[in-house]
């Protein structure tokens, strides 16, 4: 039993390191034959000046200020997306008259993709970073809303019916049941948010922009120079990946009650 | 004996979107003070609904139900609900749960954490107190539901199928163990079950209630039948084989089982 | 079960003294759902438009809904770019087709395979976590190197996105199949291509059905993002008119497109969401 475990697992770290090492061997082979030419696909020499020139300060802006520009707008618009969207969520969720006023705004903003707010938000805001936060806002509030508001709408009602009859008053059952019951809920819509928060940001970028990631990969494209759009694909990922790594970890912490841990 | 709970003609219909549902007809009933009261009955006869009402969760639309002579309006600790599975806070650890009642009620901090001692060691999980529900065993969690509302000494306990969740040896002991607990406070005790063995164990008198709308078909005194010495003063699996014991389970299954039509 | 909806009841917050109707509150909530949504709306768009009228708003900066109305309806005959509204849509829709089609053919039959073959699950899924963390949208560049600034690159953007939800939910499909079914199938002497198409595929097939409604979704935004970022090449698509509107200027033409594109979108989730359910005909 254990011994065949141990053995899938061996087979498993085996195959893994073989497809990522073929791939990544097919890519040094086929670039460096020159099979494709670099445009198609940069080889990882390219790729690692790409890097270099980067992070020295590729058309004289600072890595850093990519970074920045990047992370700060994205978490601006996700942090006025929590602030804003959580409380409306739970408020719909908690009142009907809220739910009536608010419920088919939603329903008809909705299905209008982010993406698709960008021109408008150029219109309205300008290029600078107001507009983009704006667009981050769109996008990563619909994910707030919505699990706000069916975390509360979920709870169980059993849960609800034993508070009051333990003598529960509204106030409480909304502050010490609904709320930390539908928790999980509500950090699973936050975490979708940030997803689509980074993804918006880039996206954002892409249209418009003077720095970050997204402005890095666009050069990239607009000077022919493949190596830099890889590397900054590669970066944007880094960060997500990186990002979802520590809101995982947030979460854990913030619910130790949780089943799906395994700290019992 | 003086009655401390009665209900007169009470009717619940329930507006359902296939049609209107009546769950209880013109239900009359008396409960004496600290009685055991057992209520069996087919599935969806109404016990479920008479529960709720009797707790205050919602309000028949017809007739009333009086406790200690005034009339039922909300739902509050003096007539705490138990349910089949544990509706437990699960991001509260067992301490916290048990504390939950006490605090809203406003009961100073001192009093809280001795009676908080007092039901944890009453149950027997004392070394528990910082677990968290899903850490516990089922039956540990109902002992704790137990213990939460009868920490609030509660003049009625309403208990909903308290130990279907439970498997076999569990129920035997938890029967046993409510008994117990059930014995240094006496309040009422209104109990629904599906299982005849246990409503004879444990009730003063067994409700057999007819199938929907639900009204009461026989009510059987088990105290009288016993006598003296009541058989939950006993352990279960010595009284399950005495005759009297046995008769007094046929008779009140043929009860039920009279009223469970194949067509329902 | 019937006790659920008697708790669902316990769960309201007032005891029901009053009997229904009795409030205000309780009256339009006894209207028909569409009655109020309907209200709503219309008090939303008469917020917008007096807004608008009331604050003199420039109407390159919002117009009000009647303006953009009229550009929708002007839209249906009027070109922009490459044609009027049919030909934007109709190009919309093909790419999108494009797109999540090529989705399907790739991300079905390696989602099977992959519950069904482990070491294939072990060699694909690292590069999926290699690739995962890349948008969609990030790929048009290279997409735009590849097949050049027009709809094929706009189709391999909307493939990307497609692509990993129909894949993971393909896999987890088959992989979360009750392995009880295949063990009766195998006692009653069912043969590995036999249990893979008249056990596991059915069973699977309602995940493979929301895998593909949610790819199509994901789909149908990457189809915009890519009009607007990947669209230099093309002058067509929903996307473009957005855009369009932006560079002329003509708030109305931008917010215009935002709307149909929404109704759009809505009618292909609701079109999939009922194919959805006749994938699961079997489920309760
Ligand atoms: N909220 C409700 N809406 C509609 N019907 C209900 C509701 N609650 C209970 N009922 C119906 O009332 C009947 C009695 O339910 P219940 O009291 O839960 O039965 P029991 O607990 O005896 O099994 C059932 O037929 C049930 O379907
Ligand atoms: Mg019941």
């Amino acid at each position: 039993m254990n011994g065949a475990a141990r053995n899938n697992g061996l087979a498993r770290a085996l195959l893994g390191a073989i497809s990522i090492g073929s791939v990544l061997a097919a890519w040094w082979l086929v670039t460096s034959l020159e099979l494709v030419k670099p445009l198609i696909l940069p080889p990882p020499a390219d790729v690692w000046t790409g890097f270099l020139d980067i992070w020295h300060g590729y058309l004289n802006v600072p890595f850093w200020n990519h970074f920045l520009a990047s992370i700060s707008v994205m978490l601006g618009g996700y942090a006025m997306a929590i602030v804003v969207g959580v409380p409306l969520g739970i408020f719909m969720a908690w009142n009907r008259v809220a739910d009536w006023v608010f419920g088919p705004l939603l329903q008809i903003l909705r299905p209008i993709p982010p993406p698709a707010w960008i021109p408008l938000a150029i219109l309205w805001f300008g290029i600078g970073y107001a507009g983009k936060i704006f667009i981050v806002f769109v996008a990563a509030a619909v994910p707030c809303i919505l699990n706000s508001y069916l975390a509360i709408k979920q709870t169980p009602p059993e849960l609800l019916s034993s508070a009051r009859s333990l003598g529960a008053k509204p106030r409480t059952l909304l502050f010490e049941v609904a709320i930390p019951s539908g928790l999980p809920t509500i950090m699973t819509g936050l975490r979708i948010a940030l997803g689509i928060a980074w993804a918006s940001i880039v996206a954002a970028e892409l249209v418009v922009s003077l720095a970050g990631f997204g402005f890095l990969i666009m050069n990239g494209y607009r000077n022919l120079e493949s190596n830099i759009v890889f590397v900054g694909m590669a970066a944007v990922a880094v960060l997500g990946l990186l990002m979802n790594v520590l809101f995982v970890h947030i979460e854990r912490a913030l619910l130790p009650w949780r089943e799906d841990q395994d700290n019992g | 004996m003086q009655n401390d709970l009665s209900y007169e003609n009470v009717t619940m219909r329930f507006e359902g979107r296939s049609g209107a549902v009546q769950a209880l007809e013109r239900f009359d009933f008396q409960v004496n003070s600290s009685e055991f009261l057992v209520i069996v009955g087919p599935s969806g006869c109404g016990k479920s609904t008479l529960l709720h009402l009797t707790a205050g969760l919602y309000k028949p639309p017809t007739g009333r139900i009086l406790l200690g002579g005034a009339e039922i309006k909300e739902p509050g600790p003096d007539k705490a609900i138990v349910f089949q599975n544990f509706s437990l806070f699960p991001w509260k650890t067992v301490h916290d749960n048990i504390d939950f009642g006490l605090r809203i009620n406003g009961i100073p901090a001192t009093e809280r954490e001795e009676q908080i001692k007092r039901v944890i060691h009453l149950i027997g999980l004392e070394g528990f107190e910082n677990h968290y529900p899903r850490q516990l065993s089922g039956g540990m969690q109902q002992r704790v539901a137990i213990a939460r509302s009868f920490v609030l000494k509660p003049r009625t306990l309403l208990m909903d199928e308290p130990f279907a969740a439970l498997d076999a040896q569990n129920r035997q002991i938890m029967q046993e163990e409510l008994v117990r607990i059930w014995q240094t406070q006496r309040p009422t005790v209104l109990f629904i079950t599906h299982s005849v063995e246990e409503a004879v164990f444990l009730a003063d008198r067994v409700i057999v209630m007819t199938r929907r709308p639900g009204r009461v078909k026989e009510v059987i005194d088990i105290a009288q039948i016993a006598g003296e010495n009541h058989w939950r003063s006993d352990p279960f699996d010595e009284v399950i084989r005495r005759a009297d014991f046995q008769d007094t389970r046929s008779r009140i299954w043929g009860l039920v089982k009279s009223e469970i039509s194949v067509r329902n | 079960m019937a006790d659920g909806s008697a708790e669902a009841r316990a769960g309201r917050l007032s005891i029901e003294a009053a009997p229904k109707g009795a409030t205000l509150g309780d009256w339009i909530e006894a209207l028909p759902n569409a009655v109020r949504v309907s209200v709503m709306l219309l008090f939303w768009l008469a917020v917008w438009y007096g807004v608008v009228e009331l604050f003199n708003v420039s109407k390159d900066f919002l117009p009000n809904p009647i303006d953009v109305l009229i550009r929708i309806v002007r839209l249906a005959w009027e070109p922009v770019g490459a044609g009027a509204l049919l030909t934007h849509a109709w190009a919309s829709i093909v790419r999108l087709m494009w797109g999540f089609a090529a989705a399907i053919l790739i991300g079905v039959p390696l989602g099977l395979a992959m519950a069904y073959y482990r070491p294939l699950q072990w060699l694909v899924a690292p590069l999926f976590e290699l690739f995962r963390y890349i948008p969609p949208i990030a790929w048009a560049p290279f997409a735009m190197f590849w097949f050049g600034a027009g709809s094929a690159a706009q189709a391999y953007v909307i493939f990307t996105s497609s692509f990993a939800p129909i894949l993971i939910n393909t896999f987890r499909g088959v992989q979360l199949v009750d392995s009880r079914l295949i063990d009766a199938a195998r006692t009653l002497g069912a043969k590995s291509w036999t249990i893979l198409f008249e056990v596991a595929l059915p069973a699977a097939l309602p995940h493979v059905a929301t895998g593909l409604r949610i790819g199509l979704a994901t789909g149908w935004m990457a189809l915009i993002a890519a009009e607007i970022v990947a669209g230099t090449g093309s002058r067509d698509g929903l996307g473009y008119l957005i855009l369009q509107g932006q560079q002329q200027l003509h708030a109305d033409l931008t917010i215009g497109a935002m709307v149909l594109i929404g109704i759009l979108g809505s009618l292909i989730d609701v079109s999939i969401r009922t194919a959805e359910r006749r994938f699961a005909y079997w489920r309760d």
